[in-house]
């Protein structure tokens, strides 16, 4: 095995698939590929605000995106502290769109052994409400994937 | 950057509104417009077919065939293709799917009371454009050539607010106000305080209970907007908050005019209400235009409210980043004279000027009330027809016993058939708004009031394109309302919303019903 591609946003479903990627790259001598998406519901995320003016609108706009890319990039670098810590080789990508279709054009530039990736996260736990369509990855990934169960808190 | 995409989507929109512009003017589509009730939109259907037609032709041939460099000319130009797609979208509906839908809800016979089902649902054209709006951007998606365009729904807001200035009155301006600052500060600053107390009690962070008071305080998602960066809201915060005033939102565009019916709520009660409990600004304008789409009254109420809720945007998010900075170490000082001068609104001062403007009587003679005049030289045609005249004598006593205060204006008008004088027409009104009489003795009031009551013309016009201007607006702001932003609903923010939304609905129904009865 020489590439895992992690998909990961550091939620308690996707810390285990780290674990385990970081566990398998270690045993394996393989590199991972950390991938991070920002979703597309973000685009959305001004609604139908019309009162504001463009100041205020902008104002807004680089915040939102500021904090996301804080996010993501606390995500990325506590990820790389842990490869370190495991001697194992990490790179990092952030993508923008929908879950399943990022992870899909991902895996399709990478060309990894393996996709790792977290249990969807159970229902009334907080946290976004965008899933990756499993289905469909199913049915379009054209390499090996493993789902990491949860780990029992 | 070129904005101008080369494509025939422009060219091809100007030439559907040509076409349609050229086959009602030719008579073609009479059949149609005849089955579709829709005469009325005829002369639109001209002149507005032929003005768009024209620019979407000539500005399409030019997104076409033209050389693009990037520039401010490339920049506005490229708007046109979404602000036609939208016209499109908005004046199809109003002119012939709305119609078809009243058509088809008439053919199925009432549902409440005499109400067919689309007037309980207030499906016209606003309504129906939003759904369209929110429809295609979830299906198909807003197209890329579009997109720079659509973003034009807010200006087309912002311009009907601002000729809305044109049709108030010092006395009404003055009611309204006093109106809508009583209640929008007691139900905004409630609000507010109650998720702040809701978000202390739960233990929620800071972040989170900041951004959600101002949400669902002021004006929903132009609060959380303005307020997100000030409280440091984290992106989770923003998310569940948005995405619960939306589908609150939605839901109360469409629950707010049944019970509106349901309750036969007066235009100011409906208008106040709606500007009061109605947590999105875009959806209060959308409910009052489906509680009243052939009129303005219930719009000109909730836009008042709408006005007064942005001008108390600043105040509350300088109250948020104040309290923010109590509660959290490290938060940065707030700059008050900044903030204030960052959220104000500019379009309110369009809309004062406006105010202003008209009440020197440049759009009408000074003498006129709102643009109206009181004239009762009317033709035969125009009167009370006698049994008409027998109908409301026989109620004469019915009123006498309720309302003694209305009898001699309502026995003058059953003696002469006609409104006799001005004070005579407020009362009529008066009288009509109070609801004492049957339901065809009030058409009848109110058909006298139409018959000595004239618009002038500018003042028509106005009135004709702050329509034109919501239903532009609304629907291009339905072009921005995705559901995947809507399924962010859910964490705390959906409890304490919707507690807090709920209460806020109801109370200020309560306190409208019980204590505003004015007319406009």
């Amino acid at each position: 095995m020489r590439k895992i591609l992690l998909a990961s946003h550091g939620t308690p479903g996707a810390r285990a698939a780290e674990r385990a990627a970081l566990e398998m790259a270690a045993a394996e001598g393989a590199a991972v590929v950390h991938l991070y998406v920002v979703p597309e519901f973000w685009r959305g995320m001004r609604g139908d605000d019309w009162l504001n003016n463009a100041s205020t609108q902008e104002t807004f706009g680089n915040y939102v995106e500021g904090e996301l890319a804080r996010e993501a990039r606390e995500e990325v670098e506590r990820l790389a502290a842990d490869a370190r810590a495991a001697g194992v080789t990490l790179s990092s990508r952030a993508m923008f769109g929908a879950p399943v279709d990022c992870l899909l054009k991902a895996a399709d530039e990478e060309q990894p052994d393996v996709v790792v990736m977290g249990m969807p996260r159970p229902k009334g736990e907080s946290g976004y409400n965008s899933r990756m369509k499993l289905d469909l990855l199913v049915r379009e990934l054209k390499v090996r994937l493993l789902i990491v169960p949860r780990e029992p808190s | 950057m070129v904005y101008t995409h080369r494509h025939p989507a422009t060219l091809i929109m100007g030439a559907i509104f040509l076409l349609i512009g050229l086959a009602t003017g030719s008579g073609l589509l009479d059949g149609l417009i005849q089955y579709l009730h829709a005469q009325k939109y005829v002369g639109e259907m001209v002149w507005l077919g032929y003005i768009f037609g024209v620019a979407g032709i000539v500005v399409g041939a030019w997104h076409l065939w033209g050389t693009h460099e990037e520039g401010d000319l490339d920049y506005y130009l490229s708007t046109v293709a979404g602000a036609l797609f939208i016209l499109l979208v908005a004046l199809l509906i109003r002119w012939y799917v709305a119609p078809w839908v009243a058509v088809i809800s008439k053919a199925m016979g009432p549902v409440m009371g005499d109400k067919p089902i689309h007037k309980v649902l207030g499906l016209n054209y606003v309504v129906l454009g939003i759904l369209a709006g929110i429809l295609i951007t979830n299906t198909i998606g807003v197209p890329q050539w579009a997109r720079n365009g659509v973003r034009l729904s807010r200006l087309g807001l912002k311009t009907g607010v601002i000729l809305l200035g044109t049709l108030y009155s010092f006395a009404e301006l003055a009611q309204l106000g006093k109106l809508s600052v009583v209640l929008i500060g007691v139900f905004v600053l409630g609000s507010v305080g109650l998720v702040l107390l809701f978000g202390r009690l739960r233990g929620l962070p800071n972040t989170m209970t900041g951004v959600l008071s101002a949400g669902m305080g002021v004006c929903g998602v132009s609060a959380t907007v303005a307020a997100a960066p000030v409280v440091k809201a984290r992106p989770v915060d923003i998310a569940y908050t948005i995405g619960t005033i939306l589908i609150w939102g939605v839901g109360c565009m469409f629950l707010f005019p049944i019970i509106g019916h349901v309750l036969d709520m007066g235009h100011v009660q409906f208008g106040a209400w709606a500007g009061t409990g109605i947590l999105n600004s875009a959806q209060v304008a959308g409910a009052a235009l489906a509680y009243q789409p052939d009129g303005i009254e219930t719009l000109k109420v909730a836009e008042i409210f709408n006005i007064t809720r942005v001008l108390f945007l600043p105040i509350i998010v300088l109250w948020l980043a104040l309290w923010f900075v109590k509660r959290e170490e490290g938060a940065e000082k707030v700059n008050i004279g900044q903030v204030v001068i960052q959220k104000f609104p500019l379009f309110v001062l369009g809309f004062i000027l406006m105010f202003a403007l008209s009440s020197t009587g440049v759009f009408a003679p000074p003498q006129h009330y709102k643009g109206k005049y009181f004239d009762n030289n009317i033709p035969e045609s125009k009167l009370l027809k006698p049994e008409e005249a027998a109908v409301l004598k026989s109620e004469i006593d019915a009123v006498r016993a309720k309302k003694p205060e209305y009898v001699g204006a309502l026995e003058r008008l059953v003696e002469n058939r006609k409104i006799m004088s001005r004070e005579d027409d407020a009362m009529i009104r008066g009288l009509n708004n109070a609801k004492v009489m049957s339901k065809q003795a009030n058409k009848l009031l109110k058909k006298a009031h139409k018959a000595v009551r004239h618009t002038a013309k500018k003042i028509k016009k106005f009135r004709q394109w702050i329509t034109l201007l919501f239903a532009f607006g609304l629907t291009g702001l339905g072009m921005q309302i995705t559901i995947a932003a809507i399924r962010q609903a859910g964490g705390q923010p959906l409890v304490v919303g919707g507690i807090v939304g709920t209460l806020k609905a109801v109370l200020s129904l309560i306190v409208i019903i019980l204590f505003v009865h004015e007319t406009i």
